[in-house]
């Protein structure tokens, strides 16, 4: 097994290096999805109403309440987008608020709904979607082609407003994280043809959260506190492959800190929001991005804002949100520049009208 | 050349100092022993700086009662104060009142003319006397001239204090045995949650003319319980103060005691309070049982925990800190809470009113949650009589707080029915539950949809029953009104539910729309119907936004009970709550800050969102709460900021 030593840690003082801050042609406030060379952007232009805009071309394709807003994510796929239609966000503020559910494909404008739920999402080549209904407490999975669905019923828990964080590893076995009504926290696979579920790895303490991320070959599991809570935190390292062995798992990092987690799966690396300092009376806590190479477990610290708390993965590009302001971390920051780019592609231009 | 001072040590100095300090020693045991008095100076005017406190308490002793054996021997009593002018006590007395009287009570003493006249006449005042029996006074005369009297205190009450602090006889007959519970109960044992609020509690107690027959009462219980004073009546003084130990709480004693041992030092005062575990207080009785209440009945898995049980739990919860983390109660929140120790901290420093359950858990309209919070803190009035899950209290309240304000066109959820008769579709306000027998109430809308379609007496009640405790066969359920309700999956604008009638459902009752309220304005036009317009217009709170740490502090400086609401995104306040999965992703949660904690230059509040039990508080750092608030208007339609002090 291996893991981190803490002493052999390269944590050394980040150097001051301020991040650019993320720049697009559409303001910041509009901008639900845009990919790296910001040819689509999926762009909210007026209360209610989501359009796609490419070079040549600007398409409202859903018109909601006024009060609705979106939220657009891709997954490392890159084939389809999952989109969710938040009612009422500043008229409702409902934890147990269900949104409509719908898919696109790469690019394009043609949606198809598939539910109402929250926490949508793509898996297995973009070809099933996961979502949570907070209501009956229930992990709803579909194939977008065949359109067959599976259902998991969660646990009555001490947590009402626990939701579960869901990875397909194969297109019959999924898993998902789920806390039990003493407040442990477990990660499980279950079969969706057997219908039966088995404990992968259960926290030792009560009160930390597992988050479940992949990329490509592996898949990464995040044992994190709580607000408020003093617990230590790890990662967990699974490789994929034709025979993967869940239980079979590499800690990649452990610490004492009280990370706060958010971890986002790259083809090489994993970040996540680490602790650096953290006073308990006061609730505070000196945050920065990491970085986790998984070649061999190294750790780097590549903020020095001290307070993040959250990490975006939009296409690749990593976006730390900071008070009212995005920041980039990895990818192209400015997208603003009016420079025409090379020969559209047929996504991208207008129909020819004869 | 350099040479050596005469007197620098030689090689046996060492042995010579130590014979000479260990003979200095032995000498001074023979001549200050501290069982004998000193003998009297040849003169008795004060001496220099530097003397023994001893020397200096017996110089004061004999100076006082030389002067006031002179005072009487020459037939310097004092008559009235109608004639006289420019009353003063004479220095040297003041003097000795200073030496002899302990700090506190001096600074009590010294807050005005009728402070220092009550805190003599309580018996708080000594001088070299003891108890102060006789005051040394300084006036001056009809001719003009300054001269000097001694008045027996009984004199000075009636001649001079009754004549010059009129509100003191009022006092002395308030304070009397007979009339001491009612003064005690009259009384606000305000028990502070922050260090700013504390010093303004500490000052008010200083200038509360009822202060000083307070700390009598105390002192004569203490005085009592420690078998001091004369020992000829000790026994009577004991019997007074077993009557008056019954006519005060446990708590007010202990407060009392806090308060008369620290008045001269605000800082022990109040460490008492922000210090202490508050599960020290809850055990006490200062504090509400609530507070531990759903952890004690989790941890002991009884339902109802008596006192011995609580108790017994609450000195569990000091020791294991993770006690705290989860309930299973209606009533819990967002989980896990913060553990035992910080929930100690925080609730300290709180001071929303949180001694009813909400149960955040069944509101599915958090701005609801968090507005009644408000009310009923601010208007302490109690929580009525509600049927259904707890979150009827929210719904029930923020419903009369609309009405009440002409806004409850605001108020969209409707229960309608067919009126067949009639031909069109009746539809009435309501919110799921019953709550102060208040006509939305849907256990009234159905009960009368059933007198108007099914010919329902004008009695006809409807109950909402939880689906686990509905049982057909019963004959209780054969006749009458019930709303059959899943408990896990009622909330305040949708409920899964059923209703019967005499055994019948009931299924033509549709619930239309949704409970969308705005809590800060979304658009300029409906600022006017927006929640937090209502509080601070209709309602008179003074709301101002707050938008720097400044003025956050200057707020909680300012007001005793500061209070301060807002809205922001939640991936910034709890971001291991919320996880943001998008760009633009923001879940508001409104929120509630009642208090302040300080160290060194860093700040934290005291917080709790409306999902937060309302017994459990959270601390959270200065830059979440700016973080959160700050993305929050990035993504509101006005692009207002939504951090408002309340007072």
């Amino acid at each position: 097994m291996v893991w981190i030593n803490l002493m052999m840690l390269l944590m050394g003082v980040a150097e001051a290096v301020e991040l650019p801050k993320f720049l697009t042609k559409h303001s910041i406030d509009s901008v639900r999805f845009i990919t790296m060379d910001g040819r689509f952007a999926y762009v909210r232009k007026r209360p209610g109403v989501l359009g796609l805009v490419t070079s040549f071309k600007s398409t409202d394709f859903i018109t909601d309440e006024s009060g609705s807003d979106f939220i657009v994510k891709d997954s490392s796929f890159k084939r389809r987008l999952a989109i969710e239609v938040i009612p009422s966000v500043h008229h409702k503020f409902d934890p147990y608020k269900k949104n409509k559910i719908m898919v696109v494909d790469w690019g394009q404008s043609q949606t198809k709904e598939i539910g109402l739920g929250v926490k949508a999402k793509l898996h297995m080549d973009d070809e099933w979607i996961s979502f949570f209904d907070p209501v009956e407490k229930a992990i709803h999975l579909q194939n977008i082609i065949t359109e067959k669905k599976y259902s998991i019923i969660l646990s009555p828990k001490t947590n009402p407003f626990f939701s579960p964080e869901v990875e397909m590893i194969t297109s019959d076995t999924v898993t998902y994280t789920d806390i039990n009504e003493k407040g442990y926290a477990a990660f499980i696979s279950f079969n969706l043809l057997t219908q039966k579920s088995t404990v992968i790895y259960r926290a030792p303490q009560i009160a930390t959260r597992l988050e479940l991320c992949s990329n490509g070959n592996y898949m990464m599991v995040g044992e994190f506190p709580y607000d408020g809570v003093e617990r230590g935190s790890k990662l967990l390292y699974i490789g994929l492959g034709p025979s993967t062995n869940l239980a079979g798992f590499t800690t990649a990092y452990s610490s004492a800190d009280a990370d706060i987690g958010n971890m986002v799966c790259l083809r090489e690396s994993v970040y996540f929001i680490k602790t650096m300092r953290h006073s308990k009376l006061m609730g505070s806590k000196t945050t920065e991005a990491a970085r986790l190479i998984l070649k061999n477990f190294q750790l780097e610290s590549k903020t020095s804002m001290e307070h993040i708390t959250q990490l975006v993965h939009m296409d690749d590009r990593i976006l730390i949100p900071s008070r009212g302001e995005y920041f980039v971390l990895e990818g192209r920051a400015n997208l603003s520049d009016d420079t025409l780019k090379s020969t559209p592609t047929k996504l991208e231009e207008l129909p020819l009208e004869i | 050349m350099k040479t050596l001072p005469l007197f620098w040590p030689n090689p046996h100095y060492k042995k010579i100092l130590g014979t000479a300090l260990s003979g200095l020693c032995l000498f001074s045991s023979q001549l200050f022993a501290q069982n004998t008095p000193l003998a009297t100076p040849k003169t008795i005017e004060y001496p220099g700086i530097i003397q023994t406190f001893e020397k200096l308490i017996q110089i004061d002793t004999d100076k006082f009662n030389n002067r006031s054996n002179d005072l009487m021997k020459n037939g310097r009593l004092f008559s009235d104060s109608s004639s006289v002018t420019s009353l003063d006590l004479e220095p040297d007395f003041l003097n000795s009142v200073i030496l002899h009287s302990k700090a506190g009570y001096i600074k009590l003493a010294s807050q005005s003319k009728c402070s220092f006249y009550d805190t003599i006449l309580t018996d708080l005042l000594r001088s070299a006397e003891g108890k102060i029996t006789n005051v040394i006074i300084t006036y001056v005369n009809k001719s003009g001239s300054r001269e000097s009297s001694v008045i027996s205190r009984k004199d000075f009450l009636t001649k001079v204090v009754s004549v010059e602090c009129p509100e003191t006889q009022k006092l002395i007959s308030e304070f009397q045995i007979k009339n001491i519970q009612a003064a005690f109960a009259s009384q606000v044992f305000e028990i502070p949650s922050g260090q700013d609020q504390c010093q303004i509690v500490h000052a008010s107690w200083l200038k509360n003319p009822k202060t000083p027959y307070m700390c009598q009462i105390y002192e004569y219980l203490e005085e009592a319980r420690k078998g001091l004073g004369d020992p000829n009546d000790l026994t009577q003084r004991r019997a007074v103060a077993r009557v008056l130990e019954q006519k005060i709480t446990h708590s007010q004693k202990d407060y009392l005691s806090n308060l008369c041992n620290h008045l001269d030092d605000e800082v022990p005062f109040c460490e008492e309070f922000l210090n202490v575990s508050f599960w020290n207080k809850v055990a006490a009785g200062l504090e509400d049982k609530i507070y531990a209440h759903s952890i004690c009945a989790e941890t002991l898995g009884i339902q109802n925990p008596n006192d011995a049980q609580l108790n017994q739990c609450l000195a569990r919860m000091k020791k294991e800190s993770d006690l705290c983390l989860f309930q299973n109660s209606k009533n819990r929140g967002l989980s896990p809470q913060i553990d035992c120790d910080a929930l100690s901290v925080a609730l300290n420093y709180s001071s929303l009113r949180s001694n009813y359950p909400d149960c955040p858990i069944g509101s599915d309209q958090l701005g609801l949650t968090n507005v009644t919070r408000i009310l009923l803190h601010k208007s302490k009035s109690a929580v009525k009589p509600f049927e259904g899950s707890c979150s009827v209290v929210s719904a029930g309240e923020a419903f009369e707080f609309n009405e009440r304000f002409d806004n409850d066109e605001s108020w969209k959820l409707q229960a309608c029915f067919d009126d067949k008769l009639n031909e069109k579709e009746v539809c009435y306000k309501t919110f799921f539950g019953s709550y102060n027998n208040n006509e939305a109430s849907y256990t009234q809308v159905v009960a009368n949809i059933l007198k108007n379609t099914r010919g329902a007496d004008p009695g006809t009640k409807c109950s909402m029953v939880e689906s686990r405790d509905y049982n057909p066969l019963l004959l209780q359920f054969k006749s009458g009104c019930y709303i059959i309700y899943e408990a896990s999956r009622c909330f305040m604008s949708q409920c899964k539910h059923k209703i019967i009638f005499n055994a019948r459902p009931i299924d033509f009752i549709t619930i239309k729309n949704d409970l969308n309220i705005d809590y800060f304005p979304t658009t300029v036009q409906g600022e006017r119907f927006s929640q937090n317009y209502l509080l601070t217009h209709d309602y008179k709170l003074t709301g101002r936004p707050l938008n720097n740490l400044t003025s956050i502090t200057a707020f909680f400086k300012k007001s005793k009970k500061a209070m301060i609401h807002g809205v922001g995104c939640g991936e910034d306040l709890l971001p291991s709550f919320f996880k943001s999965e998008a760009m633009g992703q923001c879940t508001p949660v409104p929120f509630i800050i009642d208090g302040m904690i300080k160290e060194n230059d860093k700040v934290s509040f005291v917080t709790r969102t409306s999902m937060d039990s309302l017994q459990a508080p959270r601390i959270v750092s200065w830059s979440n709460i700016l973080s959160t608030v700050k993305m929050y208007q990035r993504y509101h339609p006005l692009r207002i900021w939504t951090l408002y002090g309340l007072d």
